[in-house]
């Protein structure tokens, strides 16, 4: 439950409608099916079988893990990514969430609704996010406070008293919330009787009737790809932490596969028949296609209240849309926290507590950059240097040393360990080849396609070069604190690593 | 909405849906595993 709260996210319902939308409606499926089946699931599979060999010599955090995987001293210097990229992420991410809590709470009180045209809801978002002329980040930073106190709160708990709690409630939650606000919108006939063609069947259409045509275009199958990748939140580490709290005879295979599943099912039924069916049977074609064009994230703040503010009760479902985002980010936020926890308290041999406080000090002072000065593009940076380019780099990283470096015969004998189901033997050529191949293809794209271009800072403005110059640079500063930090934890705790035959299960004092 | 998207659109809710429902029969059925 806890991996299937931090795979469904704001992506679901955001992003995969526009990448639909926008890469051929119905036949952008075919490529997502194929990259889910031979991408997602087997780096699902990869993840949770490492987390869980990891978790047997009491390691739940990536450095520690890939040690454990061959005898090579810098191997656990690679591993810092997988706690380095959930840690930037979680910077920023919480922040996000934050509005979500501040938007609902906008619901309820009726002031979010009180705007009706696209320009007063974009200027409502500015004004809130501090980057309107005159207006200040109070609200937002209050609210951010309560969302930081949260997620904190949460992880103080301990994985089952705090993540495993929030996931067993906000989970369903989340899920009635999203069938009621899909079946509302999916009830809205034809809003507007002048306009006949705008109407909720023509608006499905728009998402499903597939353009065969794209298929053939590179960029599709990319983008198919890309969004499997992060919808399913592999390359990150907090699956591998999760799955380190399993015991040996746990199945990694089934609880895997549930895990995607669940997040397929809030993604391509729910997500998939909210956004882009609603702005289509409001707006029209035209609107439809200019409200995917101008992102996902201003099809959540500024297209759906504006949508819900023209139907009856829209507070009621505004406050539902904006409650089901909120849950989906801070399930998702606390699994981000959980692989650097556990590193301090795994290899420092720190409490839970203190390891939660030291989280919780290092990453609020963090977060304050992307707080103010988000309008100087420093949270775009951290996106795509901690929620990008992290990401892939670590999924090739673990692919390649679970499967190449520790060997195909073991690496599916631990996958396999405690398994009812028996994975298909095509998926070894699969996982060894394909998945890999796949993933460099993915990360040569990305770096010819928006890393060179990013590195060389094209497009920033001259008045915040100097902010995205302070972002990179706090992020090498950061990455080799961390760096140190293992090294310290390595050569300090060395004579105390646990062997495979006397390690306890780690999720009983979780 | 046209015919292949309806056809799309339900072969991605059905191969999800049983995807789904058989993820967690099985999850059910298996003993409970205690984080």
């Amino acid at each position: 439950m806890a991996v299937a709260g931090s795979a469904v996210g704001l992506g679901n319902f955001l992003r995969f409608p526009v990448q639909a939308t926008q890469n051929g409606g119905g036949a952008f499926m075919i490529p997502y099916f194929i990259s889910f089946l031979i991408l997602g699931i087997p780096l699902m599979w990869i993840e949770w079988a490492i987390g869980r060999y990891g978790g047997l010599f009491g390691h739940g955090s990536a450095p520690f893990i890939f040690n454990r995987l061959a005898k090579n001293r810098f191997l656990k210097y690679l591993g810092v990514i997988g706690v380095f990229g959930p840690v930037v992420i979680f910077i920023y991410y919480t922040y996000i969430e934050s509005w979500l809590l501040g938007y609902a709470f906008f619901s309820i009180s009726g002031k979010l609704l009180q705007f009706t045209t696209p320009a007063s809801m974009k200027s409502f978002l500015l004004a809130y996010q501090g980057l309107a002329p005159q207006s200040n980040l109070l609200t937002a930073y209050l609210f951010f406070l309560i969302t930081f106190g949260l997620n904190i709160w949460i992880l103080y708990r301990g994985l089952k008293g705090g993540i495993e709690w929030l996931c067993n409630w906000a989970l369903p939650v989340l899920f009635v919330f999203g069938i009621i606000v899909a079946v509302r919108v999916l009830t809205l006939g034809t809003p507007n009787p002048s306009q006949p063609d705008w109407n909720i069947l023509n608006g499905l259409g728009f998402m499903w009737n597939p353009d065969f045509s794209v298929l053939t275009n590179s960029k599709v199958w990319l983008a198919a790809a890309g969004q499997i990748f992060f919808t399913l939140s592999v390359g990150i580490g907090a699956i591998l932490t999760y799955a380190s709290y399993l015991n040996r005879g746990d199945d990694v295979v089934l609880s895997g596969t549930t895990a995607a599943a669940t997040n397929e099912f809030a993604e391509v039924i729910l997500g998939g028949s909210i956004v882009i069916p609603a702005a289509f049977a409001f707006l029209g074609a035209a609107g439809a296609t200019q409200a995917a064009a101008s992102g996902a994230f201003n099809l959540g703040f500024v297209t759906m209240p504006l949508i819900f503010g023209k139907v009856p009760l829209g507070e009621f479902f505004a406050l539902l849309w904006f409650v089901l985002l909120f849950l989906a980010g801070i399930t998702s936020s606390v699994s981000l926290a959980e692989p650097a926890i556990a590193l301090v308290r795994d290899e420092l041999k720190l409490s839970r507590s203190k390891s939660v406080t030291i989280f919780a000090v290092a990453t609020f002072i963090l977060c304050q950059p992307a707080i103010f000065f988000l309008g100087n593009g420093v949270v775009d940076e951290l996106d795509f240097w901690g929620g990008t380019f992290c990401l892939v780099l670590f999924a090739l990283i673990e692919t390649i040393l679970f499967i190449w470096v520790f060997g195909m015969d073991k690496a599916w004998e631990e996958i396999h360990h405690g398994a009812e189901l028996t994975i298909p033997r095509f998926y070894r050529f699969i996982m060894k080849y394909i998945t890999p191949v796949f993933l460099i293809f993915i990360l040569g794209f990305w770096f010819i396609q928006q890393a060179v271009p990013t590195l060389m800072m094209k497009g920033i403005s001259p008045q915040n070069a100097p902010y995205i110059l302070a972002t990179r640079i706090g992020l090498v500063v950061f990455f080799i604190a961390i760096a140190l930090l293992v090294r310290f934890a390595y050569y300090r705790m060395q004579p105390f690593m646990p062997s495979l035959d006397n390690t306890k299960n780690r999720g009983e004092d979780a | 909405m046209n015919l292949w998207g309806w056809i799309f659109m339900l072969a991605s809710w059905g191969f999800i849906i049983g995807l789904t429902i058989f993820c967690f029969y099985r999850v059910l059925v298996e003993p409970e595993q205690d984080l």
